[in-house]
């Protein structure tokens, strides 16, 4: 399932400012399962945040000022992949938005934007590729991250990359595609809110018997792990970068 | 009406601590989308409908002075007159003057949010009319003197002990009871005598067709019927977006609507009404009077990113798709308008100065965008109050960002532009984290940030970022 050689593409790394600081297991699995793929992962190592944070708080010029860094960073690439929803998602879909005043700019967003894919977007629509060769004896739940599902229309693609691992099983999860909670800053300036819907998901992965929690987003990831960590230690959330490249691993030492 | 979208947390946090809100928020919202769901089915091609819908709500919002003055000249050609209230005063005042000319001590009313916005019940109440709501929920609803929980639901949420009670206590009721429709029969009584020699009464619109000058209500109790028949003087009362161009795209809009409120193909009752009663016929109002209220969407309409909100067909199904309205119901939205709807809607009408918390009480999850059958885009529209807000757009009344607030991403935006600022910034926030850290986590950071270690942990920051181990290995492999 590899391509072969001669089809070795180079495949840009849009690394998430959460992911480069707080959870870089999730990139470097991402770059594994680049390379797994056969293609050469590349890292800019210039990119710095997309600039979400500040667009989704209102903060526009501050985004705009990211965006054009973030642009100038990655705009000769042919293919860029990152394992975040929302991130891709604000830079496809939001990017055109926040320079609706500014048309030299939104030209170069717009030209961008068809190059940029989610993870498993980029593993099963770019590619074609449905399994990755791994293996796992786990029931895995699947949490549907709103950005990924809603905003990018991205559903079957991560729930069948999960499927074709040996040994894995997705269970029904009751509310899969209801929000977390998280919301970027939402979760800090509505915390009973926020605090209320993550209950609500958590307590619906431990009824879904479920060995594992895996979502395409860093956000929900934060969210649900810090909850999960707070009240119920003993259970695991991951992102499903990490799932895939954990299964390829176990795969290759039987 | 008042305005109370300024408490929205402490009302949230009061209803999340509500037991019986949170029984009815576990069914109302769940089963109302099921509803939906299961009637879209019937639709040969769903997405197709549902895009047409969007279409003609598109068509509205672009051609709406024409076709308001379209239906003013045939509603006028059938016999109706036309008020355009500018701002709620004008229209209770036209409607209390009217009422008072009539010679009537009260009125009876069909449920609208839009008399919700007006406040009128409360105006007629100071000119001494009294106003009767006879939509069941309604009237609980204004016996008890609270705002709709639910646009469709107004009362779902009010125990059947509440009801008794005050049925008993306002003369409803004579002999108390709990069952549910011996309790209806008390109310539909009370109502019916109320509806006998009516001099006045007074409902919404839900759809005014410019071609034919056509007034549409949907119901399903036989209230607005009876209100719109009984009385000798008809006031339907219409905020000007709900003109459509005409009776086929009202036809198609009805679908939809009716469909995405209850999950219904048709409302129990579908009222077209073109005009009073003409000589010959044998029912309906000697007068019929069409106040159409602007109340601030002249003004919304000018702007275009705010005219997309006036798309709006009062559905409610964006309210049963919301996880956040799942949690806290209507009342913290502090107005007529709650759920998403009037999370668009709201800060248009009031400005900001009140509705900074409710165009942030929002995941941007995009469910009401999805779900949405007249094509608003909720999540840009929030995203656009947000920056007005910040921006402090004096139209809108923006406040304008805090000072650490603006600090913060402003110093961040910077800090992103160099690659030497933002490795220093790394180090630097790392640090500061990691100051906290309590083995491989971190269980609270500062005052700002309570509210994510309410109920969260953080993971410490690894002591090297993706970007630094991506560096160590490729420094390895370039020695190799």
């Amino acid at each position: 399932m590899k391509l072969n050689h001669s089809q070795k593409k180079k495949v840009s790394l849009f690394i998430p400012c959460t992911v480069d600081l707080v959870l870089p297991a999730i990139g470097e699995s991402t770059a594994a399962l680049v390379r797994h793929l056969g293609c050469t992962p590349v890292y800019h190592r210039e990119q710095t945040c997309c600039g979400l944070m500040a667009f989704n708080s209102g903060f526009r010029q501050q985004a705009r000022r990211l965006a054009r860094h973030f642009i100038e960073v990655f705009e000769n690439d042919e293919v860029i992949v990152s394992p975040s929803g929302s991130c891709v998602a604000m830079v496809k879909q939001r990017y055109p938005e926040l320079f609706e005043d500014q048309p030299d700019w939104q030209r170069r967003a717009l030209a961008l934007a068809p190059r940029v894919f989610e993870l498993s977007q980029f593993i099963v629509d770019h590619l074609g590729i449905r399994d990755l060769g791994g293996a796992c004896n786990a029931k895995v739940a699947f949490h549907e991250s709103c950005s990924t599902l809603n905003a990018l229309g991205i559903g079957p693609q991560p729930k069948a990359l999960i499927s074709a691992v040996r040994g894995a099983s997705l269970v029904y999860f009751k509310g899969a595609d209801v929000c977390c909670g998280f919301g970027g800053t939402f979760s800090n300036a509505f915390p009973d809110i926020s605090t209320a819907l993550v209950t609500q998901k958590v307590n619906a992965y431990i009824e879904s018997q479920a060995d594992l929690l895996v979502m395409c987003d860093p956000g929900c990831l934060l969210n649900i792990q810090g909850f999960l960590h707070r009240r119920h230690p003993e259970r695991r959330a991951l992102h499903l970068a990490e799932f895939l490249a954990e299964s390829i691993r176990e795969e290759s030492k039987t | 009406m008042k305005l109370t979208t300024r408490q929205f947390k402490q009302t949230a946090r009061a209803e999340l601590n509500d037991a019986r809100t949170q029984k009815f928020l576990q069914i109302l919202p769940q089963r109302l989308s099921a509803l939906r769901q299961a009637a879209y089915q019937s639709f040969t091609d769903a997405d197709a409908t549902h895009r047409f819908g969007h279409a003609i709500r598109e068509e509205v919002i672009q051609r709406l002075p024409e076709l308001l003055e379209d239906f003013e000249k045939n509603a006028l050609a059938n016999g109706a007159q036309i008020f355009w209230a500018r701002d709620s005063a004008a229209a209770n005042h036209y409607i209390a003057s009217l009422a008072k000319a009539k010679g009537a001590r009260y009125v009876t009313k069909g449920k609208s949010m839009v008399t919700e916005e007006l406040g009128l019940n409360e105006a007629l109440a100071l000119e001494g009319i009294e106003a009767w709501e006879t939509d069941l929920g309604e009237f609980i609803a204004q016996l008890l003197g609270k705002p709709p929980f639910h646009i469709v639901g107004p009362a779902i949420n009010i125990a059947v002990e509440q009801i008794r009670d005050i049925f008993l206590q306002k003369g409803v009721l004579r002999e108390p009871t709990l069952d549910p429709v011996a309790l209806g029969k008390a109310a539909r009584q009370f109502l019916r005598s109320k509806f006998r020699d009516l001099q006045m009464g007074i409902t919404g619109v839900n759809m005014a067709v410019a071609a034919t000058g056509t007034v549409i209500n949907v119901e399903n109790e036989g209230n607005i019927r009876l209100n719109k028949s009984s009385p000798r003087t008809l006031v339907c009362v219409m905020s000007l977006e709900k003109v459509v161009p005409t009776l086929t795209d009202a036809l198609h809009m009805l679908r939809v609507l009716c469909r995405s409120a209850t999950g219904q193909k048709a409302g129990a009752y579908l009222s077209f009404d073109s005009g009073p009663r003409r000589p010959g016929e044998i029912d309906g109002p000697e007068e019929l009077h069409i106040v159409i209220l602007d109340n601030g969407r002249s003004a919304m309409y000018a702007d275009p990113h705010t005219r997309e909100a006036l798309r709006c067909i009062r559905c409610g199904a964006c309210l049963n798709t919301c996880p956040v309205y799942g949690q806290v119901g209507g009342y913290p939205y502090g107005w007529a308008y709650s759920g998403p709807m009037g999370q668009v809607l709201t800060p248009a009408l009031q400005g900001l100065t009140d509705t900074g918390d409710l165009v942030r009480a929002c995941t941007l999850c995009h469910r009401c965008k999805i779900i949405c059958p007249a094509g608003i885009d909720h999540p840009s529209l929030l995203l656009y109050y947000r920056h007005q807000d910040v921006q402090k757009n004096p139209r809108l009344g923006g406040r304008g960002a805090a000072l650490g607030e603006w600090l913060g991403h402003t110093l961040f935006s910077l800090a992103g532009t160099r690659y030497g600022y933002w490795r220093l910034f790394t180090k630097l926030a790392r640090l500061a984290a990691n100051r906290q850290r309590r083995g491989d986590w971190i269980h609270g950071i500062s005052a700002y940030t309570q509210g994510w270690f309410q109920s969260r942990d953080l993971p410490a920051l690894p002591e090297k970022s993706f970007h630094e181990r991506w560096e160590e290995s490729k420094k390895a492999e370039d020695k190799r």
